[in-house]
Parts: C-alpha cells; sequence; structure tokens
C-alpha cells in the first residue's frame, strides 16, 4: 500500500510553522506594548490596554480571522488570507502575552529597578540588560506553551484558504475520501511539531534556572 | 559635600520625615541608628532620590535639588552619580556573573571597554576577599558574600559618598561581621559614608558621628561615643538602653 497520497499534506507542515512563528512575532512586539501601556502609570493608557486585551481576548479567534480577512478584506485594505491569520491570531497572542509579561514584571524584585537606578543605568540598559532577561527567564515557560498551544491553534486559518495542515489534510481527504488517514497523519504532524519545541524549552528553562538557583 | 536642609516627606496624609537637616564632610562616617519606622531609610533613600522628597533642599558636590521644583532626568543622574548605594537585600542582578554585576555599570555609565572594567572588578573583587567568585553566580554566594559584592559593584563607579541602607540586617551576625569589616576598611581609607544601621557598635566605634532619629527628626548627633554613652534626651535614652542591655 502506497502513502504517498499523504505527501500534499506534509506540505502544509512549513505554513503552519510560518503562521505559528508570524503570530507569535506579531504577539510579543504588541504584546510588550500593551504591557508596557498597562504598567506606564497613565491612567488612559492603562485603561485603554485593558481594554484592547478584553476585546482581542473575549472575540474568538475564528471570528477575527473572518473579520479581518472578510469584513476588512473586503474593500477596506488589501490583505492576503495568510497576513489576516497571522494579524487575526497574533492580536489574540498579543492579549495573553501581555498578562504574562505583566505578571513577571511583578514577579522582578523592585531592589531590581532600584540598583540598576543607584547605579546610573541609562533606561535602554536598566530594561534590556537588567529585566527583560529576567523576564525572559520567568516567562519562558508560560511563552513556550502558548507557542504550542498557537501551532495548534493555526489549524482555524484553513478556513480562510491558509494552506496549512489542516487546510491540506481536508483536501487530500476530500480527493481521496481517506480521511481517517488523512488527518490522524495530520494529527501526528502536529504532534511532532510540538515535542522538540517542549523538549528545547526544557533545557533551556533548566539551564536558565541552573544559574540562579541555589 | 552633603547639605540637607528642611527635608520632608510625606507618605500621603503621612508624615516621615519632619524637617531633616544634616550637613556631611568630606571622609567623615556617619551611622543613622534609631527605632523601626524612624524614618532612617527613608532619609537615605531621599538622599539619592530613590523617594521623591516632599520639601526641602539637597546638595551632593555642586548639584542641588529643590524638592519644590521638578527635577529632571539630567539634574538626577548628576545628583546620583557621586553617590554609591548599598541596600539591605543586595539586590545584585541574579542572571549574570559576578563579575558582569560589578562591570556592567562601568561600561553604561563611565564607558570603560570591557576589558577595562574586568580588570577593575577583579582588583575591587579581590579588595573585598572574593576574587574566587568573579565567575560564579550571586546565588552560588552566601549573603555576606552578595553584600561585599554589591559594596564593589557600588565602589566601582567611583563614588565620592556610600550609602548603606542597613546591610548586615539581613545577615546573621557572623555573615555580618565580614561585611562589617570591609566597610570598617573603607572608613579608614577615607571615603565618606551614611550608614543606617542597628550594629551599635558599629556606630560607636567605627563611625564619627552618630545621629538618633526618632518619629522622623533628628533628635539626637554628636561624636559616636559621646552620643552612645550619654544621650541627652529621655527618647534616645530609652532607645539606646534597649539596644545596649541585651
Amino acid at each position: 500500500m502506497t502513502a504517498g497520497f499523504l505527501a500534499p499534506i506534509l506540505g502544509g507542515v512549513i505554513w503552519t510553522l510560518a503562521l505559528s512563528a508570524a503570530a507569535l512575532a506579531v504577539g510579543m512586539v504588541l504584546g510588550a506594548l500593551l504591557c508596557a501601556m498597562r504598567v506606564s502609570g497613565g491612567a488612559v493608557l492603562a485603561a485603554l490596554a485593558a481594554m484592547l486585551i478584553l476585546i482581542f481576548r473575549a472575540v474568538p479567534p475564528i471570528v477575527w480571522l473572518f473579520l479581518i480577512y472578510f469584513g476588512l478584506g473586503a474593500g477596506w485594505l488589501q490583505i492576503g488570507a495568510f497576513e489576516a491569520a497571522a494579524l487575526g491570531l497574533g492580536l489574540i497572542t498579543a492579549a495573553n502575552l501581555a498578562e504574562i509579561f505583566r505578571g513577571a514584571l511583578k514577579a522582578i524584585h523592585v531592589g531590581q529597578w532600584e540598583a540598576a537606578q543607584t547605579l546610573g543605568l541609562p533606561q535602554v540598559s536598566r530594561l534590556c540588560d537588567v529585566i527583560v532577561p529576567q523576564m525572559l527567564r520567568i516567562t519562558l515557560p508560560s511563552i513556550v506553551s502558548y507557542a504550542i498551544g498557537l501551532i495548534k491553534d493555526t489549524a482555524i486559518a484553513s478556513t480562510i484558504g491558509v494552506p496549512e495542515i489542516a487546510f491540506q489534510a481536508s483536501n487530500v481527504s476530500q480527493a481521496t475520501f481517506r480521511g481517517l488517514e488523512s488527518f490522524a497523519f495530520a494529527g501526528l504532524l502536529y504532534i511532532g511539531l510540538s515535542i522538540p519545541i517542549a523538549m528545547a524549552s526544557r533545557r533551556i528553562d533548566l539551564r536558565l534556572r541552573s544559574k540562579v538557583a541555589r | 559635600m552633603i547639605e540637607v536642609s528642611g527635608l520632608v516627606k510625606d507618605f500621603g496624609a503621612h508624615r516621615v520625615l519632619d524637617g531633616i537637616d544634616l550637613s556631611v564632610q568630606r571622609g567623615e562616617v556617619i551611622a543613622m541608628i534609631g527605632p523601626s519606622g524612624s524614618g532612617k531609610s527613608t532619609c537615605l533613600r531621599c538622599l539619592n532620590l530613590l523617594e521623591a522628597p516632599s520639601a526641602g533642599l539637597l546638595r551632593v558636590g555642586d548639584v542641588t535639588i529643590d524638592a519644590s521644583r521638578p527635577v529632571t532626568r539630567r539634574q538626577r543622574l548628576g545628583f546620583r552619580r557621586p553617590l554609591g548605594m548599598v541596600f539591605q537585600s543586595f539586590n545584585l542582578f541574579p542572571h549574570m556573573t559576578v563579575l558582569r554585576n560589578v562591570s556592567l555599570a562601568q561600561e553604561r555609565v563611565l564607558k570603560r571597554s570591557r576589558r577595562e572594567a574586568d580588570e577593575i572588578s577583579r582588583q575591587l573583587l579581590d579588595r573585598v576577599g572574593l576574587g574566587a567568585k568573579a565567575d560564579q553566580h550571586p546565588s552560588r554566594c552566601s549573603g555576606g558574600q552578595q553584600q561585599r559584592i554589591a559594596i564593589a559593584r557600588a565602589l566601582a563607579l567611583d563614588p565620592e559618598v556610600m550609602l548603606f541602607d542597613e546591610p548586615t540586617s539581613a545577615l546573621d551576625p557572623e555573615l555580618g561581621l565580614e561585611v562589617l569589616n570591609v566597610m570598617q576598611e573603607l572608613a579608614a581609607g577615607g571615603m565618606t559614608m551614611i550608614v543606617v544601621t542597628h550594629e551599635m557598635h558599629f556606630a560607636e566605634s567605627v563611625s564619627d558621628r552618630v545621629l538618633i532619629m526618632a518619629d522622623g527628626r533628628i533628635i539626637e548627633q554628636g561624636p559616636s561615643a559621646e552620643v552612645m554613652r550619654n544621650p541627652q534626651t529621655e527618647r534616645a535614652q530609652r532607645f539606646l538602653s534597649a539596644v545596649m542591655n541585651r
């Protein structure tokens, strides 16, 4: 028996990965921005950020994708399926990461800021040398588990035609009437993508932790 | 070197510092003692603007801060430049090696090269007896060692005044002694120091002048032995007899 008919599904892996990476990148940048707004001390900025986070999270991913691709895409702005999916998933990711970042900021002892201040470190150095590396250590496990969730969430991008794993599996299954094999293979691919990420994260986490732990 | 007049600090409706006047000469070592909540730490933290003073004038070297006017970032940097600070909780950067902890600010603030900074850091670490710890992370060091590293980190910026906020309060007596020895050497080397402390022996034997604070005021001050042995006010007598006779 030949499994060659499953080959197109393999071609979806690159799109799944690209979309996950793009959404994570959008989420990191916007999330950092939202977090900065929330802790800025400005009441208006903080309220605005809190409202955006609520909206991003309260609307289901598929509605965001349709809203951006079929809504805004219908004449308001020129946007491809991939970009629409990256933006939609990116917004949701941003909201979640903003809260993760905020939690990490709170977990960093105020003395770290004070030490950086009394040493006269410039603002950029305070953040880049002192605070962000510590935030990274604290947030890494949460970011990775969110990223693994994100890889699976990209499957909904098939609904707007991004040719990722689920989209390909659906196509193959319709063309060959072998739904079980198609979607089981797709499932295996998702598992195959998640495991190395989880393992890598564990190793990095242990390495970072070994430095600071007694 | 330092001139404070009419320093007031309010937290909401609560007045923590109620008119502090203080002048510190170059090379002088000052111990600030007093019961908890008397405002010693707040006073020290106002001195390097970690707390914004509510009123009063602060001068360090030739930079003056007037609490009634907004302080610009440049003013704040200039004001803090000659001040080194040591915290009760050390506040070393946990993700960096001991050497990086001491070198970082030299590179970022004094624009020294990495090599130059590291060389100075190693000398300072040797001076506090921790040359061998340079490549470890702070979590591998005892509390006393961490505090000595924190002192080296502050010294790396060539401060003219060192501020100590209860540097030994988080340490057991033996480890505290390591830190006190380093501080004593600093004092002997002519460093200007203001030390908030509960170490009565240090206050009496190392510092030149003792300030006793209570309820946000300096209630008594003078040459160390005199103030410690023969306090004039009733409140100071009560405090000293509580801490000395135990």
